[in-house]
């Protein structure tokens, strides 16, 4: 029986279109696993079935009924739930209160209290039928990732649930936990409910699923039967077949000093695992791997963000002995964030005041900031930078994100780098700004600074890297000269380090 | 486009200065209902003194709202302060250290806690509230509960007490103290750094500036502002009592938040506090002039907080 049915679905961001004309269908009692790179708009599909996202255009079928999902209610209500990487439990809340939370507790006789009887009495029929062991009793916090995986999986079955959205639901679990989880699944779906798996892990998607729906660039590009599929045909699915015609930049082989140089660098908790980079002078160097690889917990480390448990950095041949980023600033060592307004701007501050805020002794004279000299730099660098701002004055929070993108950038010119690490320096800009990103980073390599940036989308680190590392679980897997690199083979990289060829300890 | 920006520009006049423009209206209705005891020179002195304390210990509250904080313990380390250098002085030290050492204990323990938030990362509201708890059973503890007033020595009740050409030294210090701080919040790096941090933090540790460290120092300039309030309270009464400073912490904080509605829309700014901390003392001294109860005062003072706050925030609404 068909469950779900989409077709044509359309979901628009400004100009961007997020998924374009998507239809596919789910089988009552079958594991669908869903694929595609970051960006590829798994999320947002998930989203619009979740009621998070309205669509702007297609329509879905629930049962052969036509529905409408304006709401997260709405959706559990027609029997869709949604299990999310990053789990959605009342920390301080017990097993049986987290099932509950959301629903309608069972009342006593006097119709006022709740029942915990009651409560309790259905919330063990549906564990002990789900054949989940773990202690309702015990409160989230103290619950280990794969009960709390298992927890939120009951509670998407307290109600009649037909379709339940696993969502990267392994990434924090052992092989022997995720064997418990796969268990569940089986179970759940010989009782006719279908899953939606959405998954980067290969062995998993080929162990698990009945049919695979594969996404690129918010398009379905094809549903196959898993038996009849191998992993190579899938990973030539899931990569971008268009080869844009390169514009890389010519360079000198990069025989330049070292300006970085990590040696075993790891984190207490292990976000960061015995890893080992360089960055040459005049270098531009990439960082892809799949959401979770780690890649942003790498350059936070490097910047001194997080502190190292191992390992050693080395900037222009000095070791840095304790990372922190006044340190890394005086060393010409700039960080440009992912999330801009959370960690790179101050929105109800000036473009001036955030662009010397790294800089700030420059401007100190005795005991004064001196204004006047603070005001011409700032003036000089935002008709170099070409920010479009009412003045120096103005207020970032009030400017584009390509803008403030921009006053980014200008505030890490400002003292003087000799190493920029770039987290998603590209996100949520348009194309202009993005050109000029692409065209200052160059610029600045080509001036002798090196370059290390970390992208989710591939299409870019093969466009102006120079060398490239594969990230895969916080380890690199591979390093690469991008010199006829495809991305079918990065790609290859990052999926053939599955869960099945790890070692846990 | 050109309508449009005078238009957004008479808002935010209107919103910068609204609390300033209540102000004087506060004070025209005064000196309509009495004249020839509110308006007059005499009185106008009189309230610079009344408020300089008020003035004093809001700012030391303002610094650490500006770097998103709060600081609970100043009213007890103000009565701390006063007791602190009152028994000093009854002791035989000289004056100016009776008021300094206090004022630097008080440092130390504005430090200690910054320390703990943001060593621990404990809210500073839990902190703080802990810290005037054990500062107010040690005020009690080194007073054995009595008030301080036996053999203080003249000297002490100098800053207190003594006018300079018809002016009194507290309303000079207060002056003072306000010039200072606004030129360190707007002229010196540290006072950028202290805003950047409130505006937003992680974005300030990115950018290099050491947030631990400033949040720290801004927590022992009040915790000794706090004392250097309760030491002036006790000179200008020559005595000091355990709980002395306690009743100046909310009015501190109304004064702050009254503050944070003119200038600098919705951040805490020094001439800020101190119109806000101006009006409540107004407001204080023209109520008793027309002998509205002392209880009553408390109501009115509240009520204006709350409506300046509001009025903030629709304005904002609509724009």
């Amino acid at each position: 029986m068909t469950l779900l049915k989409v077709a044509g679905l359309d979901k628009v961001f400004g100009q961007h279109y997020a998924l374009t004309d998507v239809g596919f269908e789910i089988e009552a009692g079958e594991v669908h696993a869903l694929v595609g790179e970051n960006g590829a708009g798994k999320s947002t599909f998930i989203k619009i079935m979740t009621g998070v996202y309205g669509l702007d255009a297609g329509t879905i079928e629930w049962k052969g009924r036509r529905v409408d999902i304006p709401d997260p209610g709405a959706s559990r209500k027609i029997g869709i739930n949604v299990v999310h990487q990053d789990r959605h439990l009342v920390p301080s809340f017990t097993g049986y209160e987290n099932l509950f939370v959301g629903l309608e507790y069972p009342t006593n006789k006097s119709c006022i209290g709740v029942s915990w009887k009651q409560m309790k009495r259905r919330a063990e029929q549906l564990r002990s039928d789900f054949g989940v062991e773990i202690d309702l009793t015990k409160t989230a916090d103290r619950m280990s990732p794969p009960e709390k995986t298992m927890l939120e999986i009951l509670r998407a079955m307290m109600l009649e649930c037909q379709l339940l959205i696993l969502d990267e639901p392994t990434a924090s679990l052992t092989d022997q936990e995720a064997e418990k989880l796969f268990a569940l699944i089986g179970r759940l779906t010989a009782q006719g409910t279908a899953i939606l798996y959405v998954s980067h892990r290969m062995d998993e998607i080929f162990r698990l699923s009945d049919r695979i729906t594969v996404f690129r660039n918010g398009r379905r590009v094809d549903t196959v039967l898993t038996a009849e599929t191998g992993k190579d045909q899938l990973i030539r699915l899931m990569s971008n077949a268009e080869v844009k015609k390169g514009h890389k930049r010519s360079r000198n082989r990069s025989s330049g000093e070292k300006v970085l140089e990590l040696s075993g660098l790891s984190t207490k908790d292990g976000k960061v695992k015995g890893t080992s980079l360089n960055v040459r002078k005049g270098e531009i160097v990439g960082i892809f791997g799949l959401a979770g690889a780690g890649r942003t917990e790498l350059l936070e480390t490097i910047y001194g963000l997080r502190e190292p448990a191992g390992g050693s950095i080395s900037v222009a041949g000095k070791t840095i002995s304790s990372p922190s980023p006044r340190n890394s600033l005086d060393n010409g060592v700039v960080l440009i964030p992912e999330e801009r307004k959370r960690d790179a701007l101050v929105l109800g501050m000036s473009i001036r005041e955030n662009m010397t805020l790294p800089v700030l002794k420059r401007f100190s004279g005795w005991l004064k900031l001196r204004s006047r000299k603070e005001r011409a730099t700032v003036g000089s660098w935002m008709q170099e930078m070409n920010v479009k701002a009412a003045g120096s004055e103005q207020a970032v929070g009030q400017l584009s994100g390509g803008n403030q993108q921009k006053v980014v950038f200008a505030k890490a010119l400002l003292s003087d780098p000799v190493l920029f690490l770039c987290d998603e320096p590209t996100q949520a800009v348009d194309v202009m700004t993005r050109e000029e990103i692409h065209r200052l980073l160059k610029a600045q390599a080509d001036k002798g600074c090196g370059v290390l940036f970390v992208s989710s989308d591939l299409q870019e680190v093969l466009d102006i890297a120079d060398r490239l590392y594969v990230l895969h679980d916080s380890r690199i897997v591979a390093e690469l000269d991008n010199d006829g690199v495809t991305s079918e083979q990065v790609l290859g990289y990052c999926y053939s380090h599955g869960k099945g060829s790890e070692h846990h300890g | 486009m050109v309508e449009t920006r005078s238009g957004i520009s008479y808002v935010r006049l209107i919103r910068a200065y609204g609390t300033v423009a209540a102000g004087l209206l506060i004070i025209l209705a005064f000196s309509a209902l009495s004249p020839e005891s509110f308006m007059t020179i005499d009185n106008a002195i009189n309230i610079s003194r009344q408020i300089s304390f008020l003035v004093i210990i809001a700012l030391g509250a303002t610094l650490v709202m500006a770097v998103g904080e709060f600081d609970l313990s100043v009213g007890a380390l103000a009565s701390f302060g006063g007791v602190f250098a009152a028994q000093m002085a009854v002791a035989g030290y000289p004056i100016w250290l009776a008021f300094l050492a206090p004022m630097a204990v008080a440092f130390v323990i504005g430090f200690i806690n910054g320390w703990i938030v943001t060593r621990f990362r404990v809210l500073s509201f839990i902190t703080t509230l802990a810290m005037g708890t054990i500062l107010g059973g040690l005020n009690f503890r080194l007073t054995g509960g009595a008030t301080v007033f036996e053999n203080i020595p003249d000297g002490f009740r100098y800053l207190g007490q003594t006018e300079w050409a018809g002016i009194p030294v507290l309303s000079f210090i207060m002056i003072l103290v306000a010039v200072l701080f606004w030129y360190v919040m707007s002229h010196m790096s540290f006072g950028r750094k202290l805003y950047a941090i409130g505006g937003n933090e992680s974005a300030s540790r990115v950018a290099g500036v050491r947030v631990a460290w400033n949040k720290n120092l801004a927590f022992a300039l009040c915790g000794m502002l706090a004392a250097l309030t309760g030491i002036l309270m006790a000179s200008r009464l020559g005595s000091a009592h355990p709980t002395g400073g306690d009743g100046l912490f909310l009015s501190a904080y109304a004064a702050a938040f009254l503050g944070m509605t003119s200038f600098k829309e919705g951040v805490p700014n020094i001439w800020g506090t101190f119109v806000g901390a101006a009006i409540i003392g107004i407001l204080a001294n023209g109520l008793t002039i027309l002998q509205v109860p002392t209880f009553m005062q408390d109501v009115i003072t509240g009520c204006i907080v709350i409506a300046a706050v509001l009025m903030q925030k629709l304005g904002r609404g609509n724009s």
